[in-house]
């Protein structure tokens, strides 16, 4: 061996082979599923659309690399892709037309306050795009409604019109929710195209299927119940579940992984509070659209799901151990 | 279902690889180098002392241990603490009474030892007995390849089968186990003249079926059941060699690997990985990974001189880039992928932190004992974290502290 040349091999702790998905490919997949929304998005608001969404990305991005060089961490340019799904998710919850500071405030405080703070990526308690949309949302309610750009489009907004004048007033139906000709955030209202993304990522394995099935699962029993006691004051399930943005929530928001628990029965109870809290808040909370706000309140509740224990191997039958 | 969908149906999950092939015998091997941690140096051994295949090196003080042997001719050019280094030599450029010696063979079989008298001298012989000794009411044979692309297993239970009915012979008169179990891969033919007389057990080849604990739970339906052991068959066929043979333990069998290609061969204990990668014809360049045992719970080696021991199931070579590069402090993001996989239900995800931020004493109240070392959380990990590592690092942290835990102070003496 020793007239050989020196090679100089990669030592690394096994298991040697690996499935091959890193957190980049889970973004570029994520990122891919979030496309038919945007595209849906562009071709309904154009340029404005677009320049929101670009906007909100970038500012998610640089705040996050602004972020690791204040805490001397490794300096990246958002090349795994985290930074950028948080600015669009966020976009998607925004109207065309915010202005660019609430868009740039937004993604900052969602990157900064929402993951940063917490330690990076994986580390938030709380979904860190909706940290960043309760920002502006609470802080400037009138650039962030919907509601202002009524006088460039015949669209209506399904949950305030609900909200003012009871189920009859609405006038949608559950196909025209579905194919997006709804006013709501940009992506948001594209429900149709967000469940087929929701669709690819669970089937990917991204995401946990048993969240978004809880959840909207959740969002139809809650609402079938107000519904059946009450048809005149109270929309049904359908709805509750193609309008404003429950899909995005069920698919996108609820399912980060560092805010929601990860067995099964967990999910599920952590799922079904969550799609129940959408139809609570949206027919006895000051705000219209409920789903990011019950999204919030599930993440917090995460860690006490995540306490329900399993029966480690060989506990449950009387095992040697 | 869930591993399938996590997994997204990794083809080589499954372990069966319709391999037929006869193993292959290894060139001889130029360098040798014996560990012998743990080992006593046989009276004589020493630098410069000429050897002879089978000739005894080095004995070990446990009865599970089994003792060490050359496997060439050739003389001793150095010995550590860790290792014995032999240059194979022509018999003809050694010492008359070393080029003509001859190792008796003992026939196991017909010698009609028993018991511990057995047990004994299958240690003698040079097989690790800590598993075939196992005292249990059932022991298990785990006939499956005991993980993805390791690939003797099919050969042994078909071509190579005399060894494997030899060994339940020997099995059955060592007396320690109840009852003997074969588990062998859904739809293997069985030749019964070589195994009459041993129940078999039909188990999906499906990873990590062929972790012990996971076949037995695949067997009984049961998790952990009083009484149960398992075997592997690794261990199984190298006790049947020295009972054809008569002679003492030389070779091992391992899967030598690289990316699809696999093949089988039969070496000798000690063998250099350089040299057999030589022999082989595979090229290493700078940034390659080799590892000796399996893909999924082997251990990387650093330098070519590194050898082949004992028991080792396999070799394997990973050019760069094969999979995504190990950053090794890459944090948790808490994706819960490992948690979904694990089959024994506990956390790799806390884990796997507690171990990398020392706080075992959290690892103990986490079951961290469950573990099965499986290493499908180190699979599944998105952010690439060693968490098989980190677990492993808390085991052996918990039985040091353990150890020291059994400890009994010395009393003073004279203050009476």
């Amino acid at each position: 061996m020793s007239d050989k040349k020196q090679v100089l091999l990669a030592v690394s702790a096994p298991p040697f082979w690996h499935c091959g998905r890193t957190i980049r490919s889970f973004s570029l997949h994520t990122l891919l599923a979030l496309a038919p929304a945007a595209v849906l998005a562009v071709m309904q608001w154009g340029i404005p659309a677009a320049r929101v969404m670009a906007l909100a990305m970038l500012a998610a991005v640089l705040t996050e690399t602004a972020c690791r060089r204040a805490m001397g961490a490794k300096m990246t340019w958002g090349e795994d892709g985290t930074s950028a799904i948080t600015g669009l998710l966020l976009a998607f919850l925004l109207p065309a037309s915010a202005p660019w500071w609430i868009v740039v405030l937004g993604a900052a405080g969602a990157v900064g306050i929402g993951r940063m703070a917490f330690g990076g990526y994986g580390a938030n308690p709380v979904c860190a795009t909706l940290v960043g949309w309760a920002l502006i949302y609470v802080s400037y309610p009138l650039p962030m409604d919907a509601s202002a750009t009524l006088l460039s489009t015949d669209l209506i907004d399904p949950l305030a019109k609900l909200r003012a004048f009871g189920a009859d007033a609405v006038g949608l139906s559950s196909l025209d929710l579905l194919l997006g000709r709804q006013l709501g955030g940009l992506g948001a209202a594209q429900s149709g195209a967000i469940l087929l993304g929701g669709i690819y990522i669970a089937a990917r394995g991204i995401v946990h299927w048993q969240i978004p099935a809880a959840f909207l699962l959740g969002t139809a029993a809650t609402a079938s119940v107000f519904w059946i006691a009450d048809p005149a004051a109270h929309a049904g399930p359908l709805f509750h579940i193609f309008g404003g943005s429950t899909m995005l929530a069920a698919f996108f928001l609820a399912t980060e992984g560092s805010c929601s628990p990860h067995r099964v029965i967990p999910m599920w109870i952590f799922g079904l509070i969550g799609g129940a809290l959408v139809v609570i808040i949206r027919t006895f909370g000051s705000y219209p659209d409920g789903a990011p706000f019950a999204v919030m309140l599930i993440n917090l509740l995460a860690p006490m799901c995540s306490v329900i224990p399993t029966f480690p191997f060989g506990y449950r039958n009387g095992g040697r151990r | 279902m869930k591993q399938r969908h996590q997994i997204l149906n990794d083809p080589r999950f499954r372990l069966v690889y319709d391999e037929h092939r006869p193993f292959t015998e290894a060139p001889a091997p130029r360098h040798l180098r014996l560990n012998r941690e743990g080992f006593t140096l046989a009276p004589g051994v020493k630098k410069k002392t000429q050897v002879y295949p089978g000739m005894l090196l080095a004995t070990h003080p446990s009865m599970e241990k089994g003792d060490l042997h050359s496997s060439v001719y050739g003389v001793i050019s150095d010995i550590n603490v860790r290792s014995i280094f032999i240059d194979s030599a022509d018999p003809a450029d050694l010492d008359g009474s070393v080029r003509d010696a001859v190792v008796e063979p003992f026939d196991l079989l017909a010698s009609g030892l028993e018991g511990d008298a057995l047990i004994e001298a299958v240690k003698k012989l040079g097989v690790n007995t800590k598993s075939i000794g196992k005292k249990c009411d059932v022991l298990v044979i785990n006939g499956l390849n005991p993980e993805p692309g390791v690939a003797w297993a099919e050969p042994m239970l078909d071509g190579h089968c005399p060894e494997i009915g030899a060994a339940i012979k020997l099995l059955c008169r060592i007396g320690r186990a109840g009852r003997l179990i074969l588990a062998v891969p859904e739809g293997t033919v069985i030749d019964s003249r070589e195994f009459d007389g041993i129940e078999i057990a039909y188990v999906e080849p499906e990873y990590p079926n062929s972790i012990g604990e996971l076949l037995i739970k695949r067997i009984t339906g049961i998790e952990l059941p009083e009484g149960w052991d398992y075997v592997g068959i690794h261990n199984v066929w190298s006790l049947g060699r020295v009972a054809l043979r008569g002679l003492p333990l030389m070779r091992t069998v391992i899967t030598i690997g690289r990316g699809a290609q696999h093949e089988n061969f039969i070496v000798r204990n000690g063998t250099i990985v350089g040299d057999l990668l030589e022999d082989a014809g595979i090229e290493v360049e700078n940034g390659d990974t080799i590892f000796r045992g399996g893909p999924r719970r082997g251990e990387g080696l650093d330098r070519l001189d590194r050898s082949i021991t004992k028991g080792a199931i396999g070799f394997f070579l990973m050019k760069a880039g094969e999979v995504p590069p190990m950053d090794g402090d890459s944090p948790c993001i808490n994706c819960g992928a490992c948690v979904h996989i694990c089959p024994t239900r506990i956390d790799p995800r806390m884990l796997s932190r507690y171990a990398e931020f020392a706080r075992f004493d959290m690892s103990r109240k986490a079951y961290f004992g469950l573990c099965v070392d499986c290493g499908l959380c180190g699979y599944v990990c998105i952010a690439r974290r060693p968490v098989l590592q980190y677990i492993r690092l808390a085991i052996a942290k918990l039985e040091q502290e353990d150890a020291i835990k059994r400890l009994v102070p010395i009393e003073p003496i004279g203050r009476n």
